[in-house]
């Protein structure tokens, strides 16, 4: 259960210490990217918590969220439409809810072992 | 069931690990270009004035420092000429006999061949034999013409200094050098190379021509030698200078 805080930090230290700069005008697809990584992060705890997690959709969510928030802001960008807008939209509506979901998983869990 | 939940965790783990380079990038490109970008915009401006200022100021130190170079340039190029001027104008008033010269050079006396002269004397009258024997403006001019042939680069004579445009010429029986009368005997100074001239004119038979006039030409050379000015006032009355184009 600990292991992916352990992931988490390494992977911070990891680019702490890689000091990769990513240019300011693709920032913005990283930021898209990191939101639906963050989404499909939440998405995975909530189904796992539900017992329906599968490493097959999970890791399949997680790639091609990110890879298509990108892409999609990056269409967005070429056509001059804030693609990224609904993406942002979209993968922030979703994160509330898997966090709304997560919280009451463990609230009725914790009311549960309370009883 | 263990292995299974195991293997998912190291999944997440490794995600997480993704998620989080991909965090520390994002903060990383965005915290830099922020921290350049805060500067608010009045900073800016500021900073902008102080640049523009300095900018002003050194574009002053330029044209200044220009203008002291062009100064100095001018005023160096002017005493320059000024030199070049007056160097040239001694040049050209030393070539025009305006000025008296010194240097080494010879010294032609024509006198009376005595020896001669008297049988001739004896055998003829004494008057025919004067005026036949006399030197004219022409040997002079010949004699002249020889020295300045050979590199003489002043010539006086009985102190007249010959300048460009003196004429030497019979007036009666007498021989006129520009409007001056000169008697004999006549004494040439010549400015030049000694030997040189002298053997021109032991060349040209300077010797036996005046010997046909009964004369003799006395050659010493010398090695200090004045020739004094051509003091003459001339005035410039047919001529004016061409003016050149581009020529200011």
């Amino acid at each position: 259960m600990w292991l992916p805080l352990i992931g988490l930090i390494v992977g911070l230290a990891v680019g702490f210490l890689l000091d990769w700069r990513v240019p300011q005008e693709y920032s913005s697809y990283l930021s898209i990217a990191l939101l639906a990584g963050l989404d499909t992060i939440f998405g995975g705890i909530r189904s796992f918590l539900e017992r329906t997690f599968n490493v097959r959709i999970f890791l399949s969510g997680f790639f091609f969220n990110t890879l298509f928030a990108a892409g999609l802001a990056f269409i967005g960008g070429f056509l001059g439409i804030d693609l990224y807008l609904a993406a942002i939209v979209a993968f922030g509506v979703r994160l509330f809810n898997n966090l709304a979901v997560i919280r009451r998983i463990v609230l009725s869990r914790w009311i549960n072992q309370q009883d | 069931m263990l292995q299974k939940s195991r293997k998912i965790t190291f999944i997440l783990a490794i995600i997480s690990a993704i998620i989080g380079v991909m965090l520390t990038v994002q903060l990383r490109s965005s915290l830099h270009p922020v921290h350049k970008e805060s500067r608010s915009i009045a900073e800016l401006r500021t900073t902008l004035q102080k640049e523009l200022e300095k900018h002003k100021n050194l574009l002053a130190d330029i044209s200044k420092y220009n203008q002291l170079y062009y100064q100095y340039e001018t005023s160096l190029s002017e005493d320059e000429s000024i030199s070049v001027m007056k160097e040239e104008l001694a040049r050209n008033r030393r070539m025009a006999g305006m000025v008296a010269v010194e240097g080494e050079g010879v010294v032609l006396k024509v006198v009376d061949a005595q020896i001669p002269e008297e049988p001739i004397l004896d055998e003829n009258m004494t008057a025919p034999v004067v005026g036949e024997y006399t030197i004219d403006d022409e040997d002079l001019r010949w004699l002249v013409n020889i020295l300045f042939a050979n590199g003489a680069q002043a010539i006086s004579i009985n102190g007249h200094r010959l300048i460009s445009t003196t004429a030497i010429r019979n007036v009666g029986d007498t021989i006129q050098i520009d409007t001056r009368t000169i008697q004999p005997p006549y004494e040439l100074k010549a400015l030049g190379d000694p030997e040189v001239l002298l053997s021109a004119l032991k060349l040209e038979g300077v010797e036996e021509n005046f010997q046909l006039a009964n004369k003799k030409v006395l050659a010493e050379k010398m090695d200090k030698l004045m020739i004094s000015a051509n003091n003459e006032t001339r005035t410039i009355q047919y001529m004016k200078p061409v003016k050149e184009k581009g020529d200011s």
